[in-house]
C-alpha cells in the first residue's frame, strides 16, 4: 500500500527563493506541484528557529504548550547552566506518536528532536545533531540501523551529522570549499531519498514524513548568490560558480521532490512545509554587549580570556559564555544567540536571591521598554519590531523554561552573545537569516488547484495532516485546519473531526539530567556560528 | 551496588559500544581501559548522545558535572572504566 499522506519537510524555504527559480526551470516539479495544488504563507511560531518550529509542526502546538524554545536549555526554571534540548523535551505527543496510537503505519526520517527515538508504528531515523556514530542509537525499530546499512551507497557519515566532514564550515568555508559544502548537502538529501524509497517499499507507511535540511544550512552560508536581488553583486567567476552550484542543488532537490511524490498513491495528500522563511541579514547585535552599555550586564574578570572553537574536544579548558558572567552584578542576559531571548537573575548561582517578584516585574518592564527603544547607531531604525514577555508569547504548561523576555529581531538583524567591539555592527557581507514567513503547498483530494491560499499559523500543519489521515484532532491542539485550502463540497463530505486530548508527558527539566557539556556547547555554538545561525 | 552489578554494568556498556564500535569499523578490542577520545576517535558531541542513550537506560546521569569534574582534574580523556564507574556509583547512589 502507498502512503496515504506525505508530509515533506522543507527547513528554511521561503517563496523568495523557490519562486523564481520555478519561473526559471530550475525547479519543475515544484512549479507544476503549485499548479496542480494550493500554496500559502505560513507564519512560524516566535522565535522562528528549527528546534521549536519543527516542534510545533509536530505537535500543533506552540512553543509554550510543547516546552521548546531553543537549541538549548535551561537545566530548570533558575539554573545557570545549559543543556542541549532532545526528544525527552518535546513536552506531548507528536504527529507520529498519534498516528501510531492509531493505528498508522509511519516512516519518520530526519527530524530534529527525534533522538532518543520515541517508539513508533513504523521506521524512524533521527535528525538534528545526532552525530553518525550514534546513528545506531536512533534508529527505531531496534535492528533498523542493520536493515539500512545493507542499503545499496549507503553511508552514516553523508546521512547525518559528521563533524570531520563539517569541519570546513567550522572553520568558517574558506572560498575554495564552498562548492565541496554546497555538493555535501547535494549527497546527504540523495542519502534520505534513498532511504525513504527503501522503507516505504518495505513498511506500507500511512504517513511518510522526511525532512530535507539542505536548504536551510546553504542559504545560511550562501544567500548572496541566491538572492536575486542581489544578483548583480555576483561578479567573479568564483561568484558565479557558486551561484551556478546553489542552483544545482535546488535542481536536484526538486528531483528528489518528483520521487517522493511519486511514491504516494495518486490519492494522498502530499504536504511540502518548512519550519520558517528566511532572508538576508547584515547588521549584528552584541545584544550582551548592548546589556553591559545599559548597566544589566557585567562580565566577569576572566571574561577576556579567548574563547576556544577548536573542534578537537578533549578536556581542554573551554570556558563556556556564562561562566565568563559576574552573576552578582548581572540582572539580565542573554544566554544564546539563537532564541532570541533573555533572562532575567532571579537566583545566583549559589542560591542567593538575587530579584525580588516585585523588582523582577519593575526590572523586566524597564528592560523591555529599552529594547523597545534600541535604535540602530548609523540609520537610527529600531532593533526590535517587538518585545515581548513569556506570558504574552509561550503561555502553556512549559511557560516556566521559557526566557522572560523575547524579542522579534527587526528584519536583517542578527544577535551574537559575544562581547563585541560595539553593541552594533555591521558585517562586510550579507548572509542568510531566518525569517517569519515560509511555505506551504500541498496537493490532494479535495485540496483547490493552483490558487494561493490565506497565509496561516505553522501549529496548522498537524490538524492538516490528521485530517489526510482521517484521524481526530486533539482538542487542546492549538492548530485547526485552515479555511481556504479545501473545497466546501470535501470537508462538508469529509469534516473535520475533533478528539480527545493529546497526553502531556512530565518535563524532565528538573529530573533530567543534563547533556550538554562545556566542551559541546562550544562546538555546537562554533558550528551554528559557521552556518550563520549566530555571530 | 555489588560487584556483580557492576560486571553486569560493565557488561551492558561494552555491549552497547561494541555494538556501535563495529559501525566504525574498530576492530581492536573493547577494555575498561579502551579511551573514548584517544582510541575511539570520540567527539564531545558524541559523548553527550551517548549520554542521552544512556540515561534513558539507567534513568537521571549527572553527566556534564562528571566531564566537568574529570577537567578541573586535568584529565585529557576518560575510559570506558570511568563511565562504567560513574554510571555505578549513580546507579547505587538512586538505588
Amino acid at each position: 500500500m502507498p502512503p496515504q499522506t506525505v508530509l515533506i519537510g522543507l527547513d528554511g524555504a521561503t517563496f523568495t527563493i523557490l519562486t523564481p527559480l520555478m519561473e526559471q526551470g530550475v525547479m519543475p516539479f515544484l512549479r507544476q506541484f503549485q499548479q496542480q495544488g494550493v500554496r500559502a504563507v505560513v507564519r512560524s511560531v516566535t522565535p522562528p528557529l528549527t528546534p521549536p518550529a519543527w516542534a510545533s509542526v509536530m505537535t500543533g502546538k506552540l512553543p509554550g504548550q510543547h516546552g521548546v524554545f531553543d537549541f538549548f536549555q535551561r537545566e530548570g526554571s533558575e539554573s545557570h547552566h545549559l543543556r542541549f534540548v532532545t526528544a525527552e523535551d518535546v513536552g506531548t505527543e507528536t504527529l507520529w506518536t498519534l498516528a501510531s496510537r492509531h493505528g498508522r503505519r509511519v516512516v519518520v526520517l530526519n527530524f530534529p528532536l527525534t533522538f532518543p527515538p520515541p517508539p513508533v508504528n513504523g521506521c524512524l531515523v533521527p535528525g538534528g545533531w545526532v552525530p553518525w556514530r550514534q546513528l545506531r542509537l536512533g534508529c527505531y525499530p531496534p535492528g533498523l540501523f542493520d536493515r539500512l546499512r545493507a542499503l545499496p551507497g549507503f553511508n552514516a557519515r553523508e546521512l547525518v551529522l559528521d563533524m570531520a566532514l563539517e569541519a570546513r564550515a567550522l572553520e568558517g568555508c574558506a572560498p575554495e570549499e564552498y562548492l565541496a559544502w554546497i555538493d555535501l548537502h547535494i549527497r546527504r538529501e540523495q542519502r534520505w531519498g534513498e532511504v525513504l524509497q527503501a522503507l516505504v517499499r518495505t513498511e506500507a507507511p500511512d504517513l511518510v514524513a522526511v525532512l530535507f535540511d539542505g536548504l536551510d544550512k546553504i542559504q545560511h552560508l550562501c544567500w548572496r548568490f541566491l538572492d536575486p536581488a542581489l544578483a548583480s553583486t555576483l561578479a567573479t567567476p568564483w561568484e558565479q560558480a557558486v551561484a551556478a552550484r546553489c542552483r544545482d542543488y535546488f535542481r536536484q532537490l526538486d528531483a528528489l521532490l518528483a520521487t517522493c511524490s511519486a511514491l504516494a498513491d495518486p490519492a494522498a495528500t502530499v504536504f511540502l512545509v518548512s519550519d520558517h522563511g528566511f532572508g538576508p541579514a547584515r547588521t549584528v547585535w552584541y545584544l550582551n554587549a548592548w546589556l553591559e552599555q545599559h548597566g544589566y550586564l557585567a562580565w566577569a574578570p576572566t571574561a577576556d580570556q579567548p574563547i576556544t572553537t577548536d573542534p578537537q574536544l578533549g578536556f581542554r579548558a573551554i570556558a563556556r559564555h556564562l561562566s565568563y558572567l559576574d552573576w552578582h552584578r548581572t540582572v539580565a542576559y542573554a544566554p544564546t544567540p539563537t532564541g532570541h531571548g533573555l533572562y532575567l537573575v532571579r537566583r545566583r548561582p549559589d542560591g542567593g536571591v538575587a530579584l525580588t517578584e516585585d523588582e523582577y516585574q519593575r526590572q523586566r518592564q524597564a528592560l523591555a521598554a529599552a529594547l523597545r527603544a534600541a535604535r540602530h547607531p548609523a540609520t537610527g531604525q529600531p532593533l526590535v519590531t517587538a518585545v515581548a514577555t513569556r506570558e504574552e508569547v509561550f503561555a502553556g504548561p512549559y511557560q516556566d523554561r521559557a526566557p522572560d523576555l523575547v524579542l522579534s529581531l527587526a528584519p536583517g538583524t542578527l544577535i551574537s552573545i559575544l562581547r563585541g567591539p560595539a553593541a552594533v555592527v555591521e558585517r562586510a557581507e550579507v548572509v542568510g537569516t531566518h525569517h517569519p514567513e515560509g511555505v506551504f503547498l500541498a496537493a490532494g483530494p479535495g485540496l483547490r488547484a493552483g490558487v494561493q491560499g490565506p497565509s496561516f499559523s505553522l501549529v496548522d500543519v498537524a490538524p492538516l495532516v490528521l485530517h489526510s489521515l482521517d484521524l481526530p484532532v486533539p482538542e487542546d491542539m492549538a492548530g485547526r485546519v485552515p479555511p481556504g485550502l479545501y473545497r466546501a463540497e470535501f470537508l462538508r463530505h469529509r469534516p473535520v473531526r475533533r478528539g480527545p486530548a493529546s497526553a502531556l508527558r512530565p518535563a524532565p527539566s528538573t529530573a533530567g539530567a543534563r547533556l550538554f557539556d562545556a566542551e559541546a556547547e562550544a562546538t555546537m555554538l562554533a558550528r551554528l556560528r559557521a552556518l550563520g545561525y549566530i555571530e | 551496588m555489588n560487584d556483580a552489578g557492576y560486571l553486569r554494568l560493565l557488561a551492558e556498556v561494552l555491549e552497547t559500544l561494541q555494538d556501535l564500535a563495529a559501525d566504525w569499523e574498530y576492530s581492536r578490542p573493547l577494555t575498561p581501559a579502551t579511551t573514548f577520545f584517544g582510541d575511539l576517535g570520540f567527539e564531545s558531541l558524541d559523548l553527550v548522545v551517548l549520554g542521552a542513550a544512556l540515561q534513558r537506560r539507567y534513568g537521571r546521569l549527572p553527566f556534564a558535572e562528571f566531564l566537568a569534574t574529570l577537567g578541573q582534574q586535568g584529565r585529557q580523556d576518560i575510559t570506558v572504566g570511568d563511565l562504567v564507574a560513574f554510571i555505578r556509583q549513580h546507579v547505587a547512589q538512586g538505588a
